[in-house]
């Protein structure tokens, strides 16, 4: 248990980092980004918005640095992120509240399906080294791990759309439809996700493998597999508890510090097929200058990753005894 | 008094004491031995190549491309031609001269990122590994926080504030956000650097920190810079082209990224332009590719267990098997070894680890084998027990190994998984290492029991904490996991292990070298108990012959893949016939008795790749005499030992009962 | 009496154990004194977690005392500031290591610990003579041809080898004492006697003294002048060794030597297995260590910690049941 609240601890010391971060840069990039930004909202938000953007970019100069930045500490964490540039007159946390769902089931499901698979590929890939498997398995993933996510999902665009016709090009769903949870319009979801989310497994699902395969061959030659064999015990079971077990712990950290890489990949997915996730929304954004928007959208973003960290690190305590003593 | 000479004798190293097999070399020292790695390894030199494709691209785009990439002259959204290898552009360029022309700027920033990730992260990796304390603590949480927070947003986000930020914004900020990475792992590395000793030597001798990280540290670390570098190289490859692909990059300048930004303007794809949209992705996927390849090979090229080396049979054994008829084994021994070879493949050819071998062993007997490293007595008992493999890595090549009338070299995986613990079981060296770490010792002991029997749940636990007492362990320890148990009751843990269904034959590997001088004597005198009141057979390894001296009945001589005596254990020590033997006999100084000058044995074991041609303890034999180095000797039966050397060739009775191979 | 190469008064040092803001403190060694002089082997034996190692980082400046002093030739060594008096005292004292497979750096050739130094101690060799002061000293450890050895990497070496080369590194910097913490425990039974030897000639022919740090007894009584006993931190007997060894004072030091293997002995006592570890002395009270497992224990050890006491010509031992001759 204490394992854990020391993650917690560190994780609320970089939620606090990337909050200060959003914070921060603004006011040390050159020019008046924030200036501008007002210019345009000037005459299309009521007063005490106004005002609220001006503390959140320090554009009163009325007010002290330190003084603007606790009230920003504060606007966070009511939850007031402002309003929507974009999305004008919503508030950007109603927007981003709508994009959330579609961002978790397309990228929240193709990651965690992309490791449980990788691993277990990896897994089995050790186990059966030197067939041709194995050797045909590690080099062609060391290569698709190297392929740009937009790339790929240009690709897939271009051979299962359009050349193909096999599913839509963009979207989340065919606008003609009614939103709801009704066949019709699930069904056409899945369709629109069925692209994306294949280009999202096929890129994320090397690393793993890889780390998987690596980790694995290395705990299979420790003396407590050797042991296990000397047991008489069966190989499945061999394969799961005793290899699969030890070399899974690494693979687990691994996870953590490669998910920053596939959520960066995921935003990109989400550009180029237009899908109306968190991603697409982030980019959006940038692309107006919504900087309201985007700020709330960097550290959602962010809270999620810390999320899948925190999962993968309680994981690793419930599988490892080693480790729930070390607190 | 001499002191041994070297010069016949400076061979690779030997493993440490009492294991298989030497070890391979893991660390790259010299400069060749590097580039005779990467020119083995097929995706090292994918890579290798795939780089040097790219690095002449950028060199002389000129000649390659001699269009100039900007000359919007041609017609636009033409298909691939002769003339326009991939077509041109919605603007009327040419596509393939971009594509050239735009190498140069994604291969600097490749490599000037990776530079300065990788420069960044040796600096704050090894500072906290080796300085420890508060810096560590400062040094890991900024490390960990630049980790965990998603990169690709961030910079995003700072590019969002500053658009068209030029070329070497870019690779500042990629280069001063990407470094955390590497440095997690140079700090690992270096904190397990920390316990090798010779770094406390440097600090002894009298070395400067800043000397000992510089000139002790980082050099033992090559592999993984490397391997940092080209990760970090990938990632800024990748993460350069996903910005300017958004358009967050200088829209004008020469890159693959931008092209890509331009085409997905352009709806290149659904207009037909397909090159243009999808070939800056391949060079994007090509360059990452080369430098993961790299990596990747790097990683197998530094460490050994990734490798995998077949083994060579010499195929001299197949003629041998016909002409030996096969007696059947003697129904008084429970275990007969006859003509055992074990070999392994080494990246300097097939090794012989164990040659030959022949034993026997009777019920409820204890043999000892004893001899020094590399002598193959640890990789001649996990054959018997049929466990080679990773690390080992050995294959029996030769013999039978006959149990309990049954050969369990010919025996089926199934099959022998029957007998497996329950006829016999296995106790190895260390117990930290042969217990599972994440479950507890009553899981351990019940997967066994699960295997071999029809137990119940109930019936487990009472058999389980009944092993347990009989060694001495209090039963409150089963659910404990081995981490939390003492050096000692660990051991004691395993061999209660393999007493679970009473085995007719246990084989311990040096059960007691990672314990104490007491403790070693209280386990022996333990495991002696046990064998008087259940039973059963031992074969007991170790390279220390005090140990089994007054326990063991038989005891077997090891020396350099052979048997060099064999006889019983109160006969051998009385009068050992091998000069081997008698020398490591007298290799231990005593407590009793006067003191005397002793002179051990000198020299060292010889390389098992580069044998001498006569009798492999010839080089170091106070007895030896001409013949002994030209002329291999058989094994001679002398009183009822057996003993391999030519001193006692006119024995008692002249029955050579084992000859050498052919050469 | 001339002043002793090296004396221990009051040796101490404690480590901080236990989670991130535990205050429990591991007494690694605790109150030691000791003295060893000019050309004398003394040999410190214990069991591991016994503190031998912890006393020879100690000796060595690998770690500062938590309490207590160390005297080099009378003066402490506590007070060394600058750079120079530091260097100065390595010069003096160099150590040996126990693993031959980690103690030379195996990125550069053998010479690299031997040349270092030389750089750093021996500004009496010229640049040019450097190289061949290196090789000579690998020489003088047996090691030959030298020139030979001297371009192998130490993974070309063996462990018997690599030892050699880490008593070379020792020696050339011409030391008084070189601690050897367990210098042949990972060598082949038959080479160590052979390395034992080296430090028994070195001691001979150049007058240096060693502090043989080993959990052996016999290779302690082999090679050695005096003998330590350390158990748990404490130093629990010493004296010259043969007498230590035919008359052992204090039941730790019996117990030690009843379980020493030795092929040439007769069957001994056969002992009621003892499953005692020694313990890890973490904020300890009063009291004798070994009380436990002590066959002769009496009600005073266990509240009253045993101090070194004569025992005999030479002899000390901490024990209240000790028979003093």
């Amino acid at each position: 248990m204490r394992f854990v609240f020391r993650r917690l601890g560190f994780f609320v010391v970089t939620l606090w980092a990337a909050v200060t971060l959003n914070f921060l840069i603004p006011r040390l990039m050159p020019g008046n980004a924030a200036i501008a930004m007002m210019a345009r909202y000037k005459g299309r938000l009521n007063p005490q918005a106004l005002h609220a953007l001006e503390i959140a970019f320090g554009v009163n100069a009325h007010q002290s640095f330190f003084h603007a930045y606790l009230t920003y500490l504060g606007n966070i964490a009511r939850g007031h992120f402002g309003t929507s540039l974009t999305f004008f007159p919503d508030t950007v946390a109603h927007q981003v509240l709508q994009a959330l769902p579609w961002t978790l089931a397309l990228v929240g499901v193709t990651t965690v399906m992309a490791f449980v698979l990788g691993t277990f590929i990896g897994l089995v890939s050790a186990w059966r080294r030197g067939t041709a498997l194995d050797g045909a398995l590690p080099p062609l993933f060391v290569i698709t791990s190297a392929f740009p996510y937009f790339w790929l999902a240009l690709l897939a665009i271009w051979l299962f759309s359009i050349k193909l016709g096999w599913f839509p090009p963009s979207g989340g769903y065919d606008v003609t439809t009614t939103v709801g949870w009704n066949w019709t319009f699930v069904s056409d979801a899945l369709n629109h996700s069925v692209l994306p989310a294949a280009t999202i497994l096929v890129t994320a699902i090397g690393g793993w493998i890889l780390t998987m395969r690596n980790n694995t061959i290395t705990v299979l030659t420790e003396d407590y597999v050797r042991m296990a064999r000397a047991k008489g015990l069966k190989p499945w079971r061999i394969m799961w508890t005793y290899a699969g077990r030890n070399a899974i712990l690494p693979n687990l950290v691994g996870f953590a510090m490669s998910l920053g890489f596939v959520v960066g990949g995921a935003i990109l997915v989400e550009f180029v097929f237009n899908y109306p996730g968190v991603g697409w929304m982030f980019l959006q954004s940038v692309e107006n200058q919504d900087y309201a928007l985007m700020q709330a959208l960097f550290l959602l973003i962010t809270v999620a990753v810390l999320l899948a960290i925190l999962a993968a690190d309680v994981a690793t305590a419930f599988l490892d005894p080693r480790t729930r003593e070390r607190g | 008094m001499s002191l041994p000479s070297v010069a016949d004798s400076v061979q690779p190293a030997g493993a440490t004491v009492g294991s298989g097999p030497p070890e391979e070399a893991t660390r790259r020292t010299a400069g060749g031995d590097v580039f005779r790695a990467v020119a083995h390894n097929r995706k090292a030199l994918a890579g290798v190549g795939l780089l040097l494709g790219f690095v002449v691209l950028a060199l002389i785009p000129g000649q390659i491309a001699p269009d100039d990439p900007r000359a919007k002259i041609y017609t636009p959204g033409l298909g691939p031609s002769w003339h326009h290898l991939f077509g041109t552009t919605a603007y009327g360029e040419d596509v393939f001269s971009q594509l050239v022309w735009g190498t140069r700027q994604s291969l600097l920033i490749a490599v000037l990122v990776g530079g300065l990730a990788t420069v960044i992260g040796v600096v704050v990796g090894v500072s906290a590994g080796y300085l420890g304390g508060t810096t560590d603590g400062i040094l890991s949480l900024i490390t960990d926080v630049i980790l965990v927070i998603p990169i690709f947003p961030l910079i995003i986000v700072i590019a969002a504030y500053e658009r068209n930020s030029g070329f070497f914004t870019l690779v500042i900020v990629l280069g001063l956000l990407g470094w955390s990475y590497g440095a997690r792992q140079l700090r690992s590395q270096t904190l397990s650097l920390r316990t090798r000793d010779f770094l406390e030597a440097a600090r002894v001798r009298g070395e400067r920190k800043s000397y000992v990280i510089v000139k002790e540290i980082l050099p033992t670390m090559t592999s993984l810079i490397v391997a940092s570098f080209l990760g970090a190289a990938v990632y800024a490859v990748l993460f350069a082209a996903g910005l300017q692909f958004i358009g967050l990059g200088d829209p004008n300048s020469q890159s693959w990224g931008t092209m890509l930004y331009w085409a997905e303007n352009n709806e290149a794809l659904g207009a037909g332009m397909t090159y243009w949209a999808i070939m800056p992705g391949v060079f994007v996927a090509l360059l990452g590719a080369a430098f993961a390849l790299l990596n990747y090979a790097f990683d197998e090229i530094s460490s050994p267990a990734l490798r995998l080396r077949k083994l060579e049979t010499t195929g001299v054994d197949a003629e041998q098997e016909t002409a030996v008829p096969i007696r059947p084994p003697d129904e008084k021994n429970i275990l007969e070894v006859r003509d055992l070879s074990v070999a392994y493949a080494s990246d300097h050819g097939p090794v012989v680890a164990v040659d030959r071998v022949s034993f026997e062993l009777g019920r409820g007997e204890f043999l000892g084998i004893v001899g020094e490293s590399a002598c193959g007595k640890s990789t001649l008992v996990y054959a018997i027990a049929r466990l080679l493999g990773a690390p080992l890595a050995g294959e029996i090549t030769g013999g039978q190994v006959f149990f309990k009338g049954r050969d369990m070299v010919t025996l089926a995986d199934k099959e022998l998984r029957h007998i497996r613990w329950r006829d016999y079981s296995v106790v190895m060296q260390s117990a930290m290492n042969a217990l599972n770490p994440v479950l507890t010792v009553a899981d351990q002991m019940r997967d066994a029991c699960e295997a071999h029997s029809t137990m119940s749940k109930r019936e487990i636990e009472q058999r389980s904490k009944e092993v347990l007492r009989l060694v001495s362990i209090d039963p409150v320890h089963l659910h404990s996991y081995p981490h939390q148990l003492s050096g000692g009751m660990r051991q004691r843990a395993m061999i209660a292990m393999a007493l679970l269904f009473t085995p007719e034959l246990i084989v311990m590997d040096e059960p007691t070298s990672a314990l104490d001088v007491v403790g070693q004597r209280s386990l022996m005198v333990q495991i002696k108990e046990l064998q008087e009141r259940l039973g059963f057979a031992v074969i007991f390894v170790t390279h220390d012959m005090s140990l089994v001296r007054h326990f063991s009945d038989r005891l077997l001589v090891m020396y350099a893949a052979q048997v060099a005596e064999l006889g019983l254990t109160r006969q051998v020590f009385a009068k050992p016939l091998h000069p081997y033997t008698t020398g490591l006999l007298e290799a231990f100084p005593s407590i009793h008795g006067p003191k005397e000058h002793l002179l051990g044995i000198p020299g060292q074991p010889p390389d098992l790749l580069r044998l001498p041609p006569g009798c492999r303890f010839a080089p170091r034999c106070p007895h030896v005499a001409d013949r002994c180095r030209v002329e291999r000797p058989a094994l001679y039966r002398v009183n009822g030992e057996l003993v391999r050397c030519f001193l006692h060739e006119q024995a008692e009775e002249p029955v050579a009962v084992s000859t050498e191979g052919v050469a | 009496m001339s002043e002793p190469l090296l004396r221990a008064e009051g040796l101490t040092r404690h480590f901080r154990v236990g989670k991130l803001l535990s205050s429990q403190k591991l007494h690694a060694v605790d109150d030691v004194l000791f003295e060893l002089g000019r050309g004398e082997i003394v040999a410190l034996v214990g069991e591991s977690g016994s503190g031998k190692s912890t006393i020879a980082r100690l000796i060595a400046r690998v770690y500062r005392p938590t309490a207590g002093e160390i005297f080099f030739e009378g003066r402490p060594v506590s007070a060394l500031r600058t750079r120079r008096q530091r260097l100065a005292y390595a010069s003096d004292v160099a150590m040996v290591f126990q693993d031959p497979y980690s103690s030379i750096n195996p990125a550069y050739r053998v010479t690299h610990p031997i040349r270092r130094g030389v750089v750093l101690h021996r500004r009496d060799v010229p640049r040019s003579k450097r190289q061949e002061e290196v090789v000579e000293s690998l020489a003088s450890v047996g090691l030959l041809p030298a020139a030979q050895v001297a371009a192998k990497f130490p993974h070309e070496l063996s462990g018997g080898q690599r030892q050699r080369v880490g008593f070379a590194s020792a020696l050339v910097v011409k030391p008084k004492l070189i601690v050897a913490d367990e210098p042949v425990s990972m060598l082949d039974v038959s080479i160590r006697i052979g390395v034992l030897n080296l430090m028994s000639e070195l001691r001979e022919r150049e007058g240096v003294s060693f502090l043989y740090i080993t959990h052996d007894v016999a290779s302690a009584r082999y090679v050695a002048d005096r003998v330590l006993v350390l158990y748990a931190g404490h130093l629990v007997e010493e004296g010259p060794t043969e007498d230590v060894i035919q008359r052992p004072k204090h039941p730790y030091t019996q117990l030690l030597l009843s379980a020493v293997p030795d092929p040439r002995a007769p069957l001994g006592v056969s002992d009621a297995a003892d499953v005692g570890e020694p313990p890890k002395v973490i904020d300890p009270k009063e009291g004798c260590r070994f009380r436990a497992r002590c066959p002769l224990a009496i009600d005073r050890c266990e509240t009253e910690t045993p101090r070194l006491r004569p025992v005999g010509r030479g002899r000390l031992a901490a024990c209240h049941v000790a028979q003093a001759d």
